[in-house]
């Protein structure tokens, strides 16, 4: 009984704090927990007069499906290949362009030049393709007219090349990307103690030393921590971007689990089969993490939790 | 550190109770339906209009595209829907990427208003199997005890009034044992009926034409538009902005397959399947129709006579396109567009489908969009009598025509004669036209419950809105079907009182499987188009054509035999 009452004492206490906490809480429950409940839906026969406990069960059926189409082990080549692309090529960048911010000594230019980098994230990706495809359309496109007007071929379609896609993906996920994820490492940087840095010049370091003996080590638990929370999003490519891009002549590489849980799950309404390749990707996700977060606790000290 | 037992405490909990909490919400039922229905009849309707229902609100959910259908209301028109029938309507759009994504989300979600109405041609349409499951799952109301109190749908239960997909594939499946859980629209009142003198197709510019000396009439085959393609390719003409055009541009409302182009080399231009030289039906992948189409898309591709965004530019290009003169061949459009009403586009052919001379289907009679009214709605019956009001000549004449005096006077016959104000204001904004309300000004809200029992000749003495007043409002129109024959081709039309092949697939016990293998099939021959070798395109067809036989094309078209043969269930191939 001690502990309870030593515990209400606590939360009475810290009262404020708590009830600053209480709309992030209410909004985990609402929109992270309760929707978990649906999970259900994989192991169930969906049926629309039914709720879901109501509904009849089947096992791990659709499981089965899904490994059995044919198509399951393309789309999970093509999920793995994007999201690792994104996640292990992508990482470098927004620390990169952190350290450059960081070396910005102007300040008007440096806030210009951090709100020009951070636009993009708040554009949706039917305007960045919409954008991607006056640019890169064949014929009347601005590259095409370019490439013209130098005596080129200029009937290049780039959007539906197979052999573009990588680089049209990967160049569009980072433009969007790279301002936005670069403050964390920007707010990371800004907290390494300045002594640090005095010192070293006083050594006659140079600032490729600084950066190198420096600020990188400092804010290695930052690149890890955010490393192994994306982790768990490695089954899921990114659906909005990958939807827009399919072209008849690079679907191969496009479809991915993020599409085709979309496709079968709206658009053919297999709510149960789409929950099932849902939650695989959920939990895949998950023991990465897990995983990833012991490894990384092993080996340097640093773990999400 | 947490312990092992407290994680499993912290993650079992809140998933305990988000499971509770999702997985107890049970569905609404229909309780209060029966006792409210009995309640409500009885009230005392004295004094009020002979075409009162009831004082209360109906609202619907609508899943279609917002290009077809304005949820905007003329406060005027809803007056006077309130006077007559003492209903307050209102419906909203489903905004969704596309209709049937709605209408999956929209049943799903279990919080339906009265009705519900969605597209539904046929009953091979991809919306059928969502809301067949819906109403064999007790989703829906049964229409048809409260048919036989109406006076227009009661024609629905006459033998011989419904077409025959309408009748047993949409309404009266003989699973529902006389229960009716969709109403089927459309229907036109006499057999064989069509309103507009209306066809489709592939389109050329007139002065390129003109220019080449071609009657675009005469090309039949495929490889005569390909010889057209090279000729007006070798022309270099220009688009009206200066710029060299495309030779071969995509449709009018935006990049997609279009078999109309090149139908001679299709099974059928409407769906997959067809008889083959021994009479016995077959899918498109075991004939060598696919193959054809493709070498035959890819040298167009490859000789840069086709636009290499034909399948997939957006709608605002290619109409943009099209307005600019951008292409000499438009691969579909139809001869009721606006901007053609001068016809500076001539239409082409048609083409020879498959290897038959092209021969003009006509339905047996017209059918299309459908409405259905949710189990949780009370006194349904209501929504069925402000359906049939809409579908009785006075509520057409209100949703038609507006209000009278305001935007039409009546003849010595009581037809309407539309207002010299209203065309004006349809030509001048054709947006503040569509405020006024009604479907001669582009507002067809009424559509959705009253479009049925068709037949405007005899309804308001003509054929279109506003012919009475105005008989040339259609003259560019009508002159381009009498260009491309259409008297002629109606006189010998094929008359169609049949099946989609696509509408057994709710029998069919792979459904699921076969449909995603048929989806695979077309967009498998769009990216054969684009394919950068013959081996890839052999592989691509390959592929799709095992997924076929893996979902059980072989049975599924032994199926069709079995369905054809029966004269109730005659399949259109």
């Amino acid at each position: 009984m001690q502990r309870p009452l030593y515990i209400w004492k606590k939360v009475l206490l810290h009262r404020y704090l708590y009830l600053m906490l209480m709309p992030c809480i209410a909004s985990f429950i609402i929109f992270s927990y309760i929707p978990m409940g649906g999970l259900l839906l994989a192991f169930k026969e969906f049926k629309f007069n039914l709720s879901i406990l109501e509904s009849p069960w089947v096992g791990l059926k659709y499981f089965e499906q899904f490994f059995n189409d044919y198509k399951s082990m393309t789309l999970i080549k093509n999920t793995l290949i994007i999201s690792s692309m994104k996640l292990f090529l992508g990482m470098p960048f927004p620390i990169l362009l952190a350290l450059m911010f960081n070396e910005i000594r102007s300040r008007w230019f440096k806030n210009i030049a951090q709100s020009i980098a951070y636009l993009p994230h708040f554009m949706s990706w039917v305007i960045i393709v919409g954008l991607m495809q006056r640019i890169l359309a064949p014929d009347t496109g601005l590259l095409n007219e370019m490439i013209t007007y130098f005596g080129g071929d200029g009937s290049t379609f780039y959007m539906n090349e197979s052999n573009y896609f990588y680089q049209i993906m990967f160049g569009s996920h980072l433009w969007k990307t790279i301002g936005w994820d670069s403050i964390i490492y920007l707010a990371a940087i800004a907290g390494i103690n300045q002594d640090m840095y005095e010192a070293a010049k006083i050594d006659g370091a140079s600032k490729w030393a600084e950066v190198w003996n420096i600020t990188l080590p400092s804010i290695r638990p930052t690149i890890l921590i955010v490393f192994i929370l994306s982790l768990g999003s490695i089954l899921s490519a990114g659906f909005d971007q990958l939807y827009l891009l399919k072209m008849p002549g690079n679907a191969e590489l496009v479809d991915i689990l993020d599409t085709y849980v979309i496709r079968v799950g709206l658009q053919e309404g297999q709510y149960g089969y789409a929950t099932a390749v849902g939650m695989m990707q959920g939990v895949i996700g998950l023991i990465l993490v897990v995983a990833a977060n012991r490894f990384a606790r092993k080996v340097s000290g640093t773990s999400v939790w | 550190m947490l312990k092992k037992t407290k994680w499993a405490r912290m993650l079992a909990i809140p998933l305990i109770a988000s499971v509770v909490m999702t997985g107890c919400t049970t569905k609404e039922e229909n309780a209060g339906n029966q006792q409210n229905t009995q309640q409500e009849t009885g009230k005392d309707n004295t004094g009020k209009p002979a075409t009162w229902i009831a004082d209360r609100k109906i609202k619907g959910l609508v899943f279609m595209d917002a290009d077809d259908i304005t949820e905007d209301m003329n406060p005027e028109i809803l007056k006077q829907i309130k006077e007559k029938t003492g209903i307050d309507f209102e419906f909203n759009l489903m905004r969704a990427q596309n209709s049937l994504d709605g209408l999956i989300a929209g049943l799903a979600a279990n919080d339906l208003p009265d009705f519900i109405a969605f597209y539904l041609n046929h009953s091979g349409r991809k919306e059928m199997p969502i809301v067949l499951k819906a109403a064999r799952e007790g989703k829906f109301t049964d229409l048809a005890p409260f048919m036989k109190d109406t006076k227009v749908y009661s024609k629905y239960l006459q033998e011989g009034y419904l077409p025959l997909d309408t009748n047993k594939g949409v309404m009266f499946r003989p699973e529902f044992n006389g229960a009716a859980y969709f109403m089927h629209m459309n229907v036109s009142r006499e057999v064989g009926y069509v309103t507009r003198k209306s066809f489709g197709g592939p389109f050329i510019r007139k002065d390129i034409a003109e220019a080449l000396n071609v009657d675009p009439r005469k090309i039949t085959t495929s490889e005569q538009i390909y010889e057209l393609a090279q000729k007006i390719k070798a022309g270099n003409f220009k688009d009206y902005n200066g710029k060299d055009v495309s030779v071969i541009g995509p449709r009018y409302w935006g990049g997609q397959e279009v078999k109309a182009l090149y139908s001679d080399l299709t099974i059928n231009v409407n769906h997959t399947f067809g008889r083959d030289k021994e009479g016995k039906i077959v899918q498109e992948i075991q004939t060598d129709y696919p193959l054809k189409r493709v070498e035959f898309v890819r040298k167009l591709l490859k000789e840069k006579l086709m636009n290499p965004e034909f399948y997939t530019m957006d709608e605002n290009r290619a109409t943009e396109g099209i307005l600019n003169g951008s292409f000499a061949i438009v691969a579909d459009m139809h001869n009721y567009l606006d901007f053609n009403k001068d016809m500076h586009y001539l239409p082409i052919g048609p083409l020879n489908v498959g290897d038959k001379p092209f021969r003009m289907g006509i339905d047996y009679k017209t059918s299309g969009g459908a409405w259905a009214i949710p189990t949780t709605t009370k006194n349904p019956e209501e929504i069925v009598k402000f359906a049939d009001f809409l579908a009785s000549r006075e509520g057409k004449l209100l949703w038609q025509y507006g209000i009278e005096g305001r935007d039409y006077t009546l003849d010595a016959k009581g037809n309407p004669i539309v207002k010299k104000e209203v065309f004006e204001l349809k030509d001048k904004d054709p947006n503040a036209a569509k405020a006024l309300g009604f479907a001669g000004v582009g507002n067809a809200w009424g559509e959705l419950l009253g479009n049925t029992d068709v037949d405007r000749i005899d309804d308001f003495g003509e054929i279109e809105y506003g012919n009475a007043a105005h008989p040339n409002v259609d003259e560019g129109p009508l002159k381009l079907a009498e260009y491309w024959g259409w008297d002629e081709k109606r006189k010998n039309a094929e008359m169609l009182d049949t099946y989609s092949p696509m509408a057994f697939l709710g029998e069919f016990s792979k459904e699921q499987e076969f449909k995603a293998a048929l989806d695979n099939y077309n967009e498998s021959i769009i990216r054969a188009y684009y394919a950068k070798s013959e081996d890839e395109v052999k592989k691509i067809l390959d592929q799709a054509s095992k997924q076929l036989y893996a979902a059980g094309l072989e049975d599924y078209l032994a199926l069709l035999e079995k369905k054809d043969a029966d004269p109730n269930t005659k399949v259109n191939l």
